[in-house]
């Protein structure tokens, strides 16, 4: 054994470099390999084994909050039920993989419940200490996992920590500030929107999503005035409030959606022709109609669906004028509207029209 | 020629040969710690996002799911069905059924009680033209539903037609039988809304091998891995492709591909460009090329978004035979798509995607086989001139055989932490002694698909798909 180690030794070293760093590096590789074939077994043993406490221990914990959350408050000094669950969990969120898991449950148990029973469940992750938890993430030198505690504070809307909150809507990492902004948002609802009034970012469909579905949970509707938002310099927050007008249904606000229609930005104008159809913009309407050939094709076809949406028989020389418009969607458009008022005279373009494009249109068109 | 000469000519091709390797090898470690960081980044990201906030939201942006069928009464309306069970909220479902020879449009309309509606494409795309027409729902139930009956066409047209019909601003295009888990709508749509500088123009995601796995009612509900060998190598495959090399050119925003398996794709800049080419077998990448240099040509910022989560599950070929059509088709895809767009390639004017990522393709993907091909060659010519240096070769041999298998438990490895999907017991040795293997039971025959791809493009001017004969998933 030792020769022919010896020997391998010897071969090695007489060896060109190259063959010596082919062979050294398949050495360390397969080393590697080995090492790594190993740890594998042992993480797949771990992550197996995680698995099934965590399965046994999510069905301990759910079973216990949720019996929790349907046992009435009980009267007397005793040491009660509920008392007795909050002191579990106390105990169980010093480790941390139970922590999570049970944050976990919590989370999942408030998408299931509404009202009284949601109120329950903030109380409970309150008395449980939780909150305590959630704010030490704060103090993370990791912007994820600051991220993810304010995530955790605002879902539970934990109002007390506003300070310790608010203090992160100046953080650098952009993902964090927007956590922020939701947080103050769940907590102060439409109020919370203030931030909107100096924002210097750009406002993501996404965000602009959460927003207006965190909005949507509250039972008081009552918005506040949006004009400085639709008067803002920030395109995404003028595109946020356009969505905050249509879906609130902000009449008072005509009259500046109607501005944003001269907006240099395409995309302003054609969210504020959709809000304005919503609003029953019949001044805006008037507007578009008689500036229509300045407009874009896509503005073209959004006016074209304002128009369906609020036409009135003066409207039909107009429509007229696009009964055959080369777009697909503003002919099918103009067909309809002029179904809508005028059926005679409707009924009589097949009789008037030999294209067999235009004439399978009028036919599908008074089959709608 | 002298002697002398000779050896020159072979030590160059020995430095040609070397450096090729040595490239190719330093790029797969580039792209897997790329990859890594990326992916890191990405489970940061996704730690603090509740995506059930938005699930249910019915002011997120709608999404058409366009899914080309061709002859699969088998499965169809099983597919249909798991199609309709996605838990977005805002979503159709078109199934264009290309000209099917087979009861599949019967099918459809009992089962999903489906009547004829008065319907006029607008033919942005040109296509072929329906054939029974277009179908919806009677039952309220399906009302996401929309049958499409047409001339067959092929795939690209068929999904062509799909994009004439979208109404939405998304269009998710996925092959009839694969299998959406049920947020993968939502995930999807998430770069696309995310970003605010650049404009997303595709997305794609991980795509995972669902042979052996149990399937009811359109959901997955167990994971299992398959035990033929072939079919297991693949898996192996799709995790080191998806896992180590996707997610970096992601980061580099130079994805060249979004699979033809599923893809959300921007449908306003996938007409612009003039929709799917009916003229080749690789129409998927060949949309996201075109819809880059649209993008590039017109100076706008824009991105081709991955994300690594496991959204789609599909069948894998489990026959030599099947595999061997599936690669080549691939491999003639990829030639068609390049040769198309040569224009793209070194152009500085196209910035990344003309410098790194598009002759990234050109030299490792589509002259990798045949590099190794004319390797082969020169190395048994070698054999017989009695000009090789056994102590190199054989060093160098075990050297690359055994960096294909640390890159493949690596892999592995990279799968065990993040989704952790083959859980049950022994499927990580069985994959530990696959990383051993596959160089012998898949490799060859990649490589001989893809030259068989190279001599169909060439001489024969195949144009055909080939078949994919599919057994349909596992349902319990």
């Amino acid at each position: 054994m030792m020769i022919d180690y010896q020997h391998l030794m010897t071969y090695f070293n007489e060896s060109p470099i190259y063959i010596q760093v082919a062979w050294g590096t398949s050495l360390i590789l397969a080393i590697a390999i080995v090492c790594l074939s190993v740890y594998l077994k042992v993480l797949r043993f771990h992550l197996r084994k995680k698995e099934i406490e965590n399965k046994l221990l999510k069905s301990e914990y759910e079973a216990l909050i949720i019996e929790y959350l349907y046992t009435e408050d009980e009267l007397g000094d005793g040491h009660t039920f509920k008392e007795s669950v909050i002191e579990q969990l106390q105990s169980a969120i010093l480790i941390e993989s139970k922590r999570k898991l049970i944050i976990s449950i919590l989370y999942n148990l408030t998408y299931e419940v509404s009202g009284e029973l949601s109120d329950t469940i903030k109380t409970l992750y309150i008395k449980a200490g939780f909150v305590a938890h959630a704010l030490k993430r704060l103090e993370s030198k990791h912007w994820y996992i600051i991220a993810k505690g304010i995530g955790e504070l605002s879902h539970f809307r934990i109002d007390n920590v506003y300070n310790n909150v608010s203090k992160f809507l100046d953080h650098p990492r952009l993902e964090v500030r927007k956590e922020t902004e939701l947080y103050l948002v769940e907590l102060f609802k439409f109020k919370g929107l203030s931030f909107l009034n100096t924002l210097t970012d750009t406002l993501s469909e996404w965000m602009q999503l959460r927003l207006l579905e965190t909005l949507q949970k509250f039972d008081d509707q009552q918005i506040c005035d949006i004009n400085p938002w639709l008067k803002s310099q920030n395109e995404s927050v003028i595109l946020f409030a356009i969505k905050l007008a249509q879906i609130y249904n902000q009449f008072e606000v005509q009259n500046t959606l109607t501005e944003l229609l001269s907006h240099p930005k395409k995309q302003v104008r054609i969210a504020a022709i959709q809000a304005l159809t919503h609003l029953y913009g019949i001044e805006a309407k008037e507007m578009l109609k008689a500036n229509f050939n300045d407009l874009s094709l896509e503005e073209q076809i959004c006016f074209f669906g304002m128009l369906e949406k609020l036409v009135m028989p003066s409207d039909e020389p107009f429509v007229e004028k696009y009964l055959f418009h080369k777009n697909f969607d503003i002919q099918l458009l103009a067909l309809k509207i002029l179904k809508s008022i005028n059926i005679e005279k409707y009924m009589g373009l097949s009789k008037t029209t030999t294209n067999e494009k235009d004439s399978s249109m009028i036919e599908l068109v008074n089959t709608i | 020629m002298d002697t002398s000469t000779v050896k020159i000519i072979l030590q160059i091709l020995h430095y040609i040969f070397f450096t090729y390797a040595f490239l190719a090898i330093s790029s797969y470690i580039v792209l897997s710690i790329i990859s890594g960081k990326e992916t890191l980044n990405y489970f940061k990201k996704k730690s603090f996002v509740n995506y059930k906030d938005i699930l249910s939201s019915t002011l997120s942006p709608s999404i058409t799911i366009i899914a080309p069928a061709y002859n699969e009464s088998l499965n169809i309306v099983e597919n249909v069905r798991s199609l309709l069970s996605n838990h977005y909220v805002n979503y159709s479902v078109i199934i264009v059924n290309d000209g099917s020879k087979d009861d599949s449009l019967e099918r459809l309309i009992k089962a999903y009680n489906l009547e004829k509606i008065n319907y006029i494409v607008n033919e942005k795309i040109k296509t072929k033209p329906l054939r029974a027409g277009v179908f919806k729902s009677k039952n309220p139930a399906f009302e996401r539903l929309m049958v499409v009956d047409k001339e067959n066409g092929g795939k690209a047209d068929a999904l062509n037609m799909g994009l004439n019909i979208s109404k939405s601003k998304y269009v998710a295009c996925i092959d009839v039988d694969c299998l959406l888990v049920e947020d993968a709508l939502l995930k999807m749509i998430k770069p696309f809304l995310d970003e605010t500088e650049t404009k997303v123009i595709a997305a794609g995601g991980v795509i995972r091998i669902a042979n052996s796995c149990v399937i009811k009612d359109g959901k997955l509900l167990d994971i299992n891995l398959p035990k033929n060998l072939l079919v297991q190598s693949q898996i192996l495959e799709y995790l080191r492709a998806f896992l180590l090399g996707r997610m970096a050119w992601s980061k580099l925003n130079g994805l060249l591909v979004i699979s033809g398996a599923f893809g959300i794709l921007d449908k306003n800049i996938a007409i612009a460009v003039g929709g799917y080419d009916t003229n080749t077998v690789g129409e998927d990448m060949e949309i996201i090329v075109r819809m880059r240099r649209y993008m590039e040509e017109r100076n706008e910022k824009y991105r081709v978004s991955y994300i690594p989560d496991p959204l789609c599950w599909t069948e894998a070929p489990d026959s030599y035979k099947i595999f061997i059509s599936q690669r080549n088709r691939w491999t003639r895809g990829t030639i068609e798509t390049l040769k198309k767009h040569r224009k793209v390639a070194f152009n500085p004017k196209y910035g990344t995607f003309g410098l790194i990522s598009y002759p990234y393709w050109l030299i490792f993907e589509r002259l990798g086989p045949i590099i190794e091909v004319v390797g082969l060659l020169y190395f048994t010519i070698l054999i017989v001139l009695k000009e090789v240096k056994w102590e190199y070769a054989l060093s160098f041999l075990v050297l690359s055989y055994i960096f294909s298998v640390l890159f493949s438990i690596v892999a592995i490895y990279s799968e065990e932490l993040t989704f952790h999907q083959y859980k049950k017991k022994g499927a990580g040795v069985k994959l530990i002694l696959l990383s051993a293997l596959e160089p012998f039971i898949l490799h060859p025959f990649v490589l001989y698909a893809a030259v068989r791809g190279n001599f169909d493009y060439f001489f024969k001017k195949k144009k055909s798909w080939g078949n994919m004969v599919r057994k349909g998933l596992t349902t319990n």
